[in-house]
């Protein structure tokens, strides 16, 4: 956890790491000066009846305590800053790990977004209190035991048998409490996934009317939460109570022992009046210590919950700054699946020559899908090899193959900004750009009305447009400046008849330089393509043109029927 | 058509700053459910409190009687009494604590399920209108923040009011001049404290909010990382990201440097009446004014510190308050957003002839500007009634309105005659079997999204619908069948094959009225083919409404109505509308001539 908040401090929010508990050290000095200051007012100033001396340290004691404030508030700042700053730092690369990481088997959004915003100020704080109690509480322990000991050595065994009685019952319950904690995030994880899942599926759960349903379902998860949290909190309860007990149980023993030896004469009362005093400031740290203790067993949870994160990193060591200047795109034997005994891709090749077009068909499921995210390296473990201008695409950069292989995706995802930034989201686009992406994609039939055309905002996962408005833009977002390779999965299911006609016919003028891979379940879209192959459970079970795999393929022929009707095939 | 709707502006809005009494009547509202564990946790309070007080008064006359005048046994005794009092003591805290903890969780849940019960029942615009990072974040944050303040709040306060009570109480018996000074250290001390706190009030807000849009982005970002990946967006999508997440370290910071002068101020107005009664308390010894000992001091200083603790710590509590009022404010104003609620005199119906009309219906969503114009149609019992038309048309906002998601700006929808608004919604909205183009599936079995529409249905009858909707083959490859359990939307499934199940949902739920809003888009249609057969037998019996691009999947329906930006251009049968050669010829034709 200590790498963790090291790393996350850099430059100045580093130094005040550092300086903020050096300064608490000077508060902490300021406070612990008061009792010894004032024990000699008592024992000298008032045993000799001199007024200066009196006067004189209780200047000084009004000193100390200006001091301490200007030591406290600028320690207070201080480690804000370094908090704040080390939350900023870390929440800035879990995200961007979270954004680099391929693997979608990895971390669900709930629980990612859970951990970049919930534990990560379960951190900071710990941070925080660390830069100022982690100082302040120790050291006014450590400075009470010493003190007290200086001023009243005859009574310190007692404190000698206490602290590490305090000090092994604090690790128990320590211990103990940690898998609880670890136990409440993850209860939080479940409420969060509830909530989620409520406000995504609104629609849903109002058309089947299932408020009561999901209601019930949350109330398990919130009862979940509530149960884990009280079984940590209940952890460490015993802390402050034990505490308190032991110290207080001192205090007598201090007030009865110190007295049998000040009735010998040995000591004197101002010495038991300060023990005493030094006693009590010993539990009042005691007890902060219990606290960020506390806060110590909930903020290990979070620092591993976060490290979790941390640790998925992208493997993009093969890495090198090849970049293809051809647009071929080659599989060459692909086999890939989570499981050995199913695969989702069944030992799958086929060219596809710089420029031209390659349409795939097959059943709901086959792995169409699944091909593309090879292609675009989602996934890495697979068998056989995959070219993209003749170079194996694991020896690219992630880069440079989202650089040359643009993707219209079947799940229309936008996101929060306008129209034009949501379509030059590959990099910057000049307007004329934006334009052309938008009209191959039959987009500025619905941005043109727009008053702000271009610069209309998009809400939310582009909530403000209609499914299949949110097809098109997503379609134009994968024209803009013209990409080598465009890959189209189903991109136009949501869009009807006539407008599909217009992408297509747009499409084919720019295909002529593009090369292009068309997953559709209509005919027509694929049907000029200058190849077609027909994926059926992972295996490619018919390739070539549209007449050929007419003949070959009874998924292909019974789709040309049922779609254009028995005589409309170009061939018949 | 465009469906651009005005910019989300109502979670934006300001809170009035200064209706804090609102909010902490609201807070207490909660409590009170825990009354009896308050009115418990008062009472060991009071026990410790009074431990405190008189433990320290009982050191103070142990040193002024029996060991200046040297009576050990005396002192042994009072020794013994007070290591019993203190073992006493410390059992209450320990009860003290567990109860407010208790409480405090309480307290919580009961919030977090307010806010999810309104939130279930919100209007459809509500969600529109609304980011999920925002409404997430009040959820855990500012939820947290209330939690933690209930935790330290309470015992403190009643320590605080008890303590200063009695402890003023005894350093007045004690002595009146000293007892004067710490007034005069403690008004300081408040009056300071309050100025900061008026200052730090507005700081939390602009903090929590800050903290809401930075969860807003990382949602957005988090949930559309395949196609920030896929464009190479990583670097903007960071640096938008780092925009925001340095705004809202900067207005933590504020509130946070503003908020950490307290403490330290408190400590320092502490030590100076510390000073002040040690110089004036030493100043009277030494002149012989008034009747000051030193164990009056002595027991004075240590009254003191447990004066103004308490204070201190309610001062310092201030800060946490703030926090978890600001906090509590958002909250409540998701407990608070109005409610989708039914008519008064709705009335539960739970048959239907499946009669369907829409009269003159004309929609807006919240600005004027008209998303439906004077639609019109009629559907009689059993008949299937297709919509067609470009995208954006306005044919999902139309079924939409048939089951009341919401309201309409003109004219009627109309249930057997009955106008919908009149029938409650619960009632309605099982009458009608929505299969929506991205329907959502929940992180639940397959087998319990199949009958989520009629979570009694058997097993049997969740298989027969699998099958019949053409998932049961995929079902089975599954490790686990029917009772694998799917992650958030069912990410590792294909769109296709989510389709599929959300139709074997509909199979199941077997309502009269039936809704396919694009339902098959994303499946091959050599798949539905295969599940047409099923689906026929599905609509049978009901009145059905088929919104499809491919047009062979409606070239059966009764009634066939082409919708072009927001109203109804055409309407009649198949072959009606070819020999019109109109919208819907041209369309039809589209599909042939490329």
């Amino acid at each position: 956890m200590f790498a963790i908040i090291m790393h996350h401090t850099h430059g100045r929010a580093r130094w005040a790491f550092f300086l903020a508990p050096l300064i608490m050290l000077g508060e902490v000095s300021c406070d612990l000066q008061q009792p010894t200051l004032m024990s000699q007012i008592i024992d000298i100033g008032l045993a000799h009846g001199d007024g200066q001396y009196v006067l004189h340290h209780a200047l000084l004691m009004l000193m100390f305590a200006i001091l301490g404030l200007a030591c406290g508030a600028t320690c207070g700042t201080l480690g804000s800053y370094a908090s704040l700053k080390m939350g900023e730092s870390l929440r800035s690369e879990m995200l961007q790990i979270a954004l680099s990481t391929r693997d979608a088997a990895g971390l669900k959004p709930a629980t990612l977004i859970t951990r970049i915003t919930n534990d990560v100020t379960q951190m900071q704080n710990l941070v925080m209190m660390v830069t100022r109690g982690m100082v302040r509480a120790p050291m006014l322990l450590l400075g009470g035991i010493v003190m007290s000991t200086i001023v009243c050595p005859n009574l310190a065994p007692i404190l000698f048998v206490i602290m590490p009685i305090l000090v092994i019952f604090i690790l128990i319950v320590m211990r103990r409490s940690l898998p609880l904690y670890t136990n409440m995030q993850a209860a939080v994880d479940r409420v969060n996934r509830g909530m989620r899942e409520n406000l995504q599926g609104a629609k849903t759960i109002k058309s089947y009317v299932l408020e009561d349903h999901q209601f019930a379902l949350f109330k398990q998860a919130n009862l979940n939460l509530q149960t884990t949290s009280v079984q940590a909190a209940m952890a460490t309860v015993t802390l402050a109570p034990v505490i308190q007990l032991l110290l207080n149980l001192g205090v007598v023993i201090a007030l009865s022992y110190g007295g049998s030896l000040a009735i010998h004469g040995s000591i004197s009362d101002g010495q038991i009046i300060a023990f005493v005093n030094y006693m009590i400031q010993i539990t009042t740290a005691m007890i902060q210590t219990a606290n960020i203790i506390t806060a110590f067993s909930r903020a290990i949870t979070s620092a591993a919950r976060v490290q979790a994160v941390l640790d998925e990193k992208p493997s993009d060591a093969m890495a090198t700054a090849l970049r293809p200047k051809a647009s071929e795109i080659q599989f060459d034997h692909v086999t890939f699946g989570f499981d050995q005994s199913t695969p989702i891709l069944n030992d799958v090749s086929f060219t596809v020559a710089d420029g031209h077009s390659l349409g795939i068909v097959g059943p709901t499921g086959a792995g169409k899908t699944t091909l593309i995210n090879l292609l675009t390296r989602s996934f890495d473990d697979y068998d056989g090899t995959i070219r993209i201008g003749g170079v194996d695409i694991q020896q690219l950069p992630l880069e440079a193959v989202h650089d040359k292989v643009k993707v219209a995706l079947q799940d229309a995802i936008l996101f929060a900004g306008t129209i034009a930034s949501n379509l030059s989201f590959g990099g910057a686009a000049s307007p004329q750009a934006l334009q052309t992406a938008a009209e191959m994609a039959a987009a500025t039939e619905f941005i043109d009305p727009l008053p702000q055309q271009f610069e209309a905002p998009v809400e939310q996962r582009g909530k403000n447009f209609s499914g299949g408005q949110r097809q098109r833009l997503n379609l134009a977002r994968a024209f803009t400046n013209d990409p080598d390779i465009v890959v189209l999965d189903d991109a136009t299911s949501a869009v009807d008849q006539n407008t599909n006609a217009q992408i297509k016919a747009r499409l084919a003028q720019a295909r002529q330089h593009q090369t292009t891979v068309i997953i559709s379940q209509r005919v027509t879209n694929v049907i000029d393509c200058d190849e077609i192959i027909v994926l059926e459970a992972g295996k490619i079970t018919a390739r070539g043109d549209s007449d050929t795999v007419y003949q070959t393929s009874p998924f292909y022929r019974q789709l040309v029927d049922t779609q254009l009707g028995g005589g409309r095939h170009a061939n018949e | 058509m465009q469906m651009n709707r005005p910019r989300r502006n109502i979670h934006r809005e300001k809170v009035a700053v200064g209706d804090w009494q609102t909010t902490v009547k609201r807070l207490w509202q909660y409590l009170a459910a825990s009354r009896k564990n308050l009115v418990i946790v008062f009472f060991l309070t009071l026990i410790t409190t009074a431990v405190t007080i008189v433990g320290t008064r009982i050191n103070g006359i142990v040193i002024d009687r029996y060991i200046t005048h040297h009576q050990l046994q005396t002192l042994l005794l009072v020794c013994a009494i007070m290591a019993g009092v203190y073992v006493i003591a410390s059992v209450a805290v320990y009860f003290q604590n567990s109860l407010m903890i208790t409480v405090a969780q309480n307290t919580s849940a009961t919030i977090r399920q307010d806010v999810f019960e309104n939130l279930q029942h919100q209007p459809m615009r509500y969600f529109d209108t609304h980011d999920n990072g925002d409404v997430m974040s009040r959820l855990t944050n500012d939820v947290d923040n209330i939690n933690s303040a209930l935790m330290q709040t309470f015992v403190q306060l009643f320590t605080g009011i008890i303590s200063i009570i009695g402890m003023g109480a005894a350093m007045i018996w004690l002595s009146p001049v000293l007892f004067a000074i710490t007034l005069l250290a403690t008004v300081a001390t408040y009056l300071f404290s309050r100025g900061v706190a008026r200052l730090t009030q507005r700081a939390f807000m602009t903090q929590q909010t800050a903290l809401g849009s930075l969860n807003t982005q990382i949602e957005e970002s988090v949930s559309g990382k395949q196609v920030v990946q896929l464009f190479n967006h990583l670097d903007a999508t960071q640096q938008n990201f780092d925009v925001t997440n340095r705004q809202y370290t900067h207005a933590a910071f504020i509130a946070q440097a503003l908020s950490s002068i307290i403490g330290p101020f408190n400590n320092m107005t502490n030590n100076v009446a510390y000073v002040l009664i040690t110089a004036v308390g030493a100043a009277s010894i030494l002149g012989h004014v008034g009747s000051i000992t030193v164990g009056v001091i002595f027991t004075f200083l240590i009254y003191l510190r447990n004066f103004t603790g308490p204070i201190n710590n309610l001062l310092d509590l201030i800060n946490t308050l703030q926090l978890s009022l600001v906090s509590a404010q958002r909250v409540f104003e998701l407990i608070d957003a109005p409610r989708e609620v039914d008519l008064p005199d709705a009335v539960a119906v739970t048959h239907t002839e499946g009669a369907v009309a829409f009269d003159h219906v004309s929609f807006a969503y919240e600005d004027t500007r008209m998303i439906l114009h004077d639609i019109d149609l009629q559907a009689t019992p059993g008949a299937v009634v297709a919509l067609v038309g470009p995208t954006g048309a306005g044919k999902t906002t139309i079924m939409n309105l048939l089951t009341n998601l919401y309201p309409l700006a003109q004219g009627r929808v109309l249930l057997d005659d009955r106008d919908v608004t009149t029938i409650k919604r619960a009632n309605l909205r099982h009458l009608i079997t929505v299969v929506q183009q991205e329907s959502y599936l929940f992180s639940l079995s397959i087998r319990e999204n199949i009958r989520l529409g009629r979570p009694d249905a058997p097993d049997v009858e969740v298989e027969q619908a699998a099958i019949a909707a053409n998932a049961h083959t995929f079902i089975t490859q599954l490790p686990d069948g029917y009772d694998t359990m799917l992650s958030e939307n069912a990410s590792a499934l294909s769109i296709g094959q989510r389709q599929l199940l959300s139709i074997a949902r509909a199979f199941v739920t077997q309502a009269p009225i039936l809704v396919l809003d694009e339902a098959t888009a994303a499946i091959d249609s050599n798949t539905e083919a295969l599940i047409h057969v099923a689906m026929s037998k599905l609509m049978q019996g009901k009145t059905s409404f088929v919104i499809a691009h491919r047009l062979s999947t409606i070239q059966a329906a009764d009634l066939i109505l082409v919708i072009d930006q927001g109203r109804v251009v055409e309407r009649g049968t198949h072959q009606e509308l070819l020999a019109k050669n109109g919208f819907y010829a041209k369309l039809y034709n589209a599909q042939f001539d490329n």
